[in-house]
């Protein structure tokens, strides 16, 4: 058997489908310019420096969780991809799960952040967030849940201050950093972070795109926007792509010294593993994490790999350890239908259940 | 945009002439003459020259995306249609369609990184923007960072006898600033050799991605599976590409030759930021070192200052809470939760002074 089946008569007609679709495509394009993101009602309720912390409103017919859990978003990217869009919401449906749900926004640093230290992260705008809700609240203790990067964060927060933290949940979080499959990590290994940093201060929101993309060059700047013809002619679904597109290329700044140690204690030294890592002067241990916790990760995680996530099961000193797997990616997690009826539900039960 | 018979009627006779384009090549295909011209080539970019003006900034960048890849996609059909009219045997015309990409994608390369590369390549250069998307991304994040558009230290003149020059020693009164300027330039050679490396490794990508594109064609045959589309080989081009590509780069090889990369292109980033440093240091005027001095004091001060804030707020709370009446045996205390156990929040002076001390 021939492996083309491919008649010039066929490949004309596929080439002029594809151009009615290009131009019809074209002109939704024209229509569309406004791109909505972030849908669910907030309100600030605190504001420091150029961090927001947001409270989500609740749907009035649905009992909340006593306990609020605060959403810890990684520095890279923009947290709107939780709350994308009205049928693509993290955040909507913990909400619908009876979550009172806080998010932390760390805004778009400057060259005059570039001083912020992970230190002041953690042990500053973040603690202070858990200590504004747990105030609000009159608790203790309060959940949280770390997003990537945001999810690391959560570790080292819920090492150095275990009395703050009723439940944690990380969702697609890197622990081990060197796993043989994650490219970041190898290509991060002959990298002088330190001239970098050095010379450029703040690592640019460029930089880090150059970096993500060519994780996949050849489908994520290629194949997709050949792929997009098939949806430019259905407007939500072109308004959806576009919405992606934002969100994808909306990379804020990175701090230097963040960005500094970030890269050399986690993904050169792979320090939640082997140690030596140490903020506001005291060491990260994850055995320091007794709450329960659980792990979320995605199966097609080209980004965080899911063996990079399942490595925190033997790592922390909690006797409640549970893991979600998700049939999906990095971003589809957050985003796909099937994770929309999937993910935040069992969150959403994993707490009413601990909390 | 609002003149809507453009998009009725212009677009609909581009894609007339287009249909006719195909035709008329199909005719030549047969071996009655080649076409001059991708019919793509004059329908679809004139086009598009047409409607980009009116498109706003992130609507153009958006669609400029769509014509590059839409281009490689019509090209890759072309090559199909072409190869297969020449051949009465698939295998022969698959092959012939996988030599040809193999060939333009290593030719190309060949051409930007030895330097030969001229205003008549372009064709050929945008006929494999495809293949050149790790390069091209590259070049883009470059741009981002310089004042100027493209990757300008590329083109830069460099050879051997340059680099021996460059190690010459300085002489007399300026020897220093000549000494800063050639080192700047020993820099700007290192990174256009890594840059070269760079390149050359992706050019190996494209010779292994077509066997690899062989391979599959072969299993689809043992598998009695057929391609019965252009986007279906488009399709299978890539994932072929994707796959090699995740395995090259994965290796130790790749790791250096991007180290290198961007240490070199850092490199050189640091002695320009040193330069303009001196010169503006010479005008009495700030300079970027005394202002990164500055922001990290103005950090460290902030972050006493907030530590000793919060320390505050702590012996307020615990001074309020001395002041509350003592209940009276028997009654339980109806203070939250929070209240009652001001001393979880652990803001001791020793470790407002280490925060306070940190760089």
């Amino acid at each position: 058997m021939q492996p083309f089946n491919l008649r010039p008569d066929q490949l004309a007609e596929e080439m002029l489908d594809y151009s009615r679709k290009l131009g019809k495509g074209c002109q939704n394009l024209m229509n569309a310019e406004k791109i909505d993101t972030g849908v669910t009602p907030k309100v600030e309720v605190y504001a420091e420096d150029k961090l927001r912390l947001f409270r989500y409103e609740a749907p009035a017919d649905v009992v909340q969780n006593k306990v609020p859990t605060l959403i810890v978003y990684a520095l890279v990217n923009r947290p709107y991809m939780t709350d994308l869009q009205e049928n693509r919401s993290t955040v909507a449906n913990l909400l619908a799960a009876g979550q009172d749900v806080y998010l932390i926004d760390w805004g778009y640093p400057d060259e005059a952040d570039r001083s912020l230290t992970m230190d002041d992260y953690i042990n500053g705008y973040m603690d202070r967030c858990v200590d504004v809700v747990r105030k609000r609240h009159k608790l203790d203790k309060i959940n949280i849940l770390g997003i990537c990067q945001g999810g690391s964060f959560s570790l080292c927060y819920t090492s150095l201050h275990p009395d703050k933290v009723e439940n944690l949940v990380t969702m697609v979080t890197p622990v081990d950093f060197k796993t043989p499959d994650n490219m970041l990590s190898a290509w991060a290994q002959d990298i002088d972070v330190d001239m970098m940093i050095d010379t450029i201060g703040n690592v640019p929101g460029e930089l880090l795109n150059w970096t993500f993309l060519s994780l996949k060059p050849f489908s994520l700047t290629g194949q997709k926007y050949l792929s997009m013809v098939d949806v430019l002619e259905d407007e939500d679904k072109l308004k959806n792509f576009l919405r992606m597109e934002k969100w994808i290329f909306d990379s804020p700044d990175q701090a230097g010294e963040t960005f500094r140690q970030f890269i050399k204690d986690f993904y050169q030294n792979n320090g939640f593993l082997n140690g030596g890592v140490q903020i506001g002067g005291r060491a990260i241990d994850l055995k320091n994490i007794t709450c329960p916790v659980l792990n979320i990760y995605a199966e097609q995680d080209h980004l965080v790999p899911p063996d990079a996530s399942r490595a925190l099961r033997d790592l922390t000193g909690t006797r409640d350890y549970t893991e979600l797997s998700f049939p999906g990616g990095h971003i589809g997690i957050y985003v796909s239908g099937k994770a929309q009826k999937q993910v935040p539900p069992a969150i959403g039960k994993w707490l009413d259940e601990r909390s | 945009m609002s003149d809507s018979t453009f998009w009725n009627e212009d677009w609909m006779k581009t894609q007339q002439k287009y249909w006719e384009n195909w035709t008329d090549m199909s005719r030549k295909a047969m071996g009655l003459e080649k076409p001059a011209k991708s019919p793509l080539e004059s329908a679809m970019e004139h086009w598009w020259q047409g409607v980009a003006p009116g498109t706003t900034d992130f609507n153009r960048d958006f669609m400029n995306k769509m014509m590059d890849q839409s281009s490689s996609f019509f090209r890759m059909a072309e090559s199909y249609y072409q190869n297969a009219g020449e051949s009465q045997n698939w295998l022969d015309a698959a092959n012939r369609t996988i030599n040809d990409l193999q060939q333009m994608f290593s030719g190309n390369l060949e051409n930007i990184f030895s330097g030969t590369e001229n205003v008549g390549d372009d064709a050929l250069h945008k006929m494999m923007a495809f293949w050149e998307m790790p390069f091209d991304n590259w070049q883009r994040m470059v741009s981002s960072l310089s004042l100027v558009p493209g990757d300008l230290l590329r083109n830069m003149p460099h050879s051997d006898g340059m680099e021996r020059f460059l190690s010459a020693p300085g002489l007399g009164y300026m020897r220093e600033e000549e000494g800063q300027y050639k080192q700047l330039m020993q820099r700007v050679v290192t990174y256009q050799r890594s840059l070269t490396e760079y390149m050359r490794f992706f050019s190996n990508l494209g010779l292994l991605s077509a066997n690899r594109l062989r391979e599959k064609v072969q299993e689809l045959v043992e598998e009695g599976k057929q391609i019965d589309s252009a986007r279906g080989l488009y399709d299978l081009w890539v994932s072929s590409s994707e796959e090699v590509y995740g395995e090259q780069v994965m290796t130790p090889e790749y790791a250096k030759i991007h180290g290198r990369l961007v240490n070199a292109l850092m490199a050189v980033k640091q002695k320009l930021s040193h330069l303009v440093d001196e010169s503006l240091g010479g005008l009495n005027m700030p300079t970027r070192r005394e202002l990164r001095t500055l922001q990290d004091r103005l950090q460290e001060s902030r972050r006493e200052y907030k530590a000793l804030k919060a320390e505050m707020e702590l012996l307020k709370e615990q001074m309020m809470e001395l002041r509350k009446p003592v209940p009276e045996k028997g009654k339980s205390s109806q203070a939250p939760a929070a209240a009652k156990k001001p001393a979880k929040k652990k803001v001791s002076k020793k470790k407002a002074a280490s925060k306070g001390g940190k760089g």
